[in-house]
């Protein structure tokens, strides 16, 4: 009612904006550009950087792990996601929150201890081999780290509650009494979820594997430590031209393909959301 | 029929018994390190032959991991007083300001987020070269709060969204001056907005590893940085055992939170 007197009172509020807006102008995005441009200074102006890198079996090997990766990471986080989120939806609030509690836990528990856990639970005498062998699925232990299906396993317990609560919002909103009509109108259960649930559910599906792929192709932390060196990630790779080989010219060529990558899945992502909500 | 959990005959046994199995995957490897933290075993048997005490002591007996501890939870203590400040007065002017591009700015205020960690890690760590800030406290801090801003602004912009302006304009027109009313009106209203943002900016600080292993010097490092620097080398039960505490910690600051929205709901 009296917002008239708002403007006049507080001036355009731009002033308030200023502290965060420097900090990030100062330490991010220069920063960022210049280590950007570096990718086309050093060591001589050109793009030899982006040919070496887009030209060279070893380099389009650690591409292909990381495309690899996050695509199978995203798959099985999804197929795995999609029954819990629908699960989560519509059970009973008190058994729904004992879940929640539980993926929230584990996605605030610290990185660097979830991924300990995988490294123990995963080496040639850790508790996976051990049960594998008790069973009988396998006679001697299998190497599951130093390698991408460590990597992939590790990442998948990382991801899946990225892709469970968004999932969770989406179909928490589906009408039920659209999926009434559908048996009303003689559907069975299989052809109620293929045609109708599913459909509707795609939004929260696409939105949440988007994300999933997008945090998986940066990814530096668990690949580093259940995949070895011989199993390079791009960020790995970004982080060894720079750190190790103090090779800044391909640590900011390797940056800024993750960072093209990276910024045009987002973009679809907007574009697919807002596309939704109109 | 799909949308209701008693109306699904056998397949809601199939679909509870997916989210058990879920469940079981998310938490069993956490309750896996606690019980490690606490077996007799070197070499992490599992079931462990017998128990001990013995990984915590020589946890608390290194000065370094203390140090580390400590050098974690004053950089993440800084870090949330700043994040929520600067996070404060950029939703005031996102939500309250009146000045074109609006929405811009919100966008690139969350870009941090959105981008890889580690291409930041890598630009402020050549930035932090040039300007000898690697391996200090300034340093840690402007590159956790860059990654933890996002989320201040976030959580502080939602509760402002919530809260009608024009209350503080009433308190106003009862006699407060603009600043009086923001500080004795608005910030109380909000407030559950500003403990949220806090507890994500401490944790997010708190648990950050790529950033921090950039800005690290062998002098100056966090608990992650030590966490990090000892997994490369063994998978010593001393990892378990400060793991335990660092889930201990989640716990508690998870039921601060819930905590906290359960008061704002009343």
């Amino acid at each position: 009612m009296l917002s008239f007197l708002t403007p006049a009172r507080r001036g355009s509020g731009l002033g308030m904006a200023m502290p965060a807006l420097l900090l990030l102008l100062a330490f991010f995005v220069i920063p960022v550009a210049a280590l950007l441009s570096r990718s086309v200074t050093e060591p001589v102006p050109g793009l030899q950087n982006y040919e070496t890198l887009l030209g060279s079996a070893t380099y389009l090997r650690i591409f292909f792990n990381t495309f690899l990766v996050s695509g199978l990471v995203t798959l099985i986080t999804a197929l795995i996601a999609f029954p819990v989120a629908w699960a989560l939806a519509i059970m009973p609030p008190r058994m729904a929150g004992v879940i929640f509690a539980v993926i929230l836990l584990s996605m605030w528990t610290n990185l660097l201890a979830r991924t300990y856990a995988w490294m123990v639970l995963l080496q040639q005498t850790g508790l996976v081999n051990r049960m594998l062998m008790a069973t009988g699925i396998i006679d001697q232990p299998i190497q599951l780290t130093n390698n991408l299906v460590g990597v992939t396993i590790g990442m998948v317990y990382i991801m899946l509650p990225f892709m469970i609560l968004p999932l969770y919002g989406v179909i928490k909103k589906i009408d039920p009494a659209i999926l009434q009509a559908a048996a009303l109108c003689g559907a069975t259960k299989s052809q109620a979820l293929r045609r109708v649930l599913l459909p509707l559910a795609t939004p929260g599906i696409a939105s949440g594997a988007l994300m999933v792929f997008v945090m998986s192709l940066g990814y530096f932390v668990t690949p580093s430590l259940l995949g070895g060196t011989a199993n390079m990630m791009l960020a790995e790779l970004i982080v060894q031209q720079v750190q190790s080989l103090l090779n800044w010219g391909m640590g900011g060529a390797a940056a800024f393909i993750l960072l093209v990558v990276t910024l045009a899945l987002y973009a679809l992502q907007l574009r697919l959301f807002e596309g939704k909500a109109r | 029929m799909l949308m209701n959990f008693d109306k699904l005959g056998a397949w809601r046994w199939i679909l509870s018994g997916i989210c058990a199995l879920m469940a079981l995957f998310l938490l069993l490897p956490i309750l896996f390190i606690v019980a490690l933290s606490f077996g007799n075993s070197r070499w992490l048997i599992f079931p462990p032959p017998g128990w001990t005490l013995k990984w915590y002591g020589d946890l608390f007996a290194d000065p370094r991991w203390l140090q580390a501890a400590f050098t974690s939870a004053k950089i993440a203590a800084i870090v949330m007083v700043l994040s929520v400040a600067i996070g404060l007065l950029a939703s005031l002017a996102l939500v309250r300001g009146r000045f074109r591009g609006r929405a811009v700015l919100r966008g690139f205020f969350l870009t941090p987020m959105v981008l890889p960690v580690v291409i930041i890690a890598v630009a402020l760590y050549a930035a932090f070269l040039r300007l000898g800030l690697n391996g200090t406290l300034v340093g840690f801090v402007i590159a956790h709060l860059i990654v933890a801003l996002p989320f201040a602004i976030i959580t502080i912009s939602g509760a402002l969204e919530t809260f009608d302006p024009a209350i503080e304009d009433a308190a106003i027109l009862c006699g407060a001056n603009p600043w009086e009313a923001r500080f004795r009106v608005t910030l109380p209203a909000i407030s559950h907005g500003l403990f949220s943002a806090a507890i994500f900016s401490f944790l997010i600080s708190w648990d950050e590893v790529v950033l921090a292993i950039f800005m690290a010097s062998p002098t100056l490092q966090t608990l992650p940085v030590k966490v990090w620097t000892t997994l490369r080398q063994d998978l010593t039960p001393v990892i378990a055992a400060a793991s335990t505490l660092l889930v201990l910690l989640t716990v508690v600051l998870m039921i601060a939170a819930a905590l906290i929205r359960k008061g704002k709901s009343r």
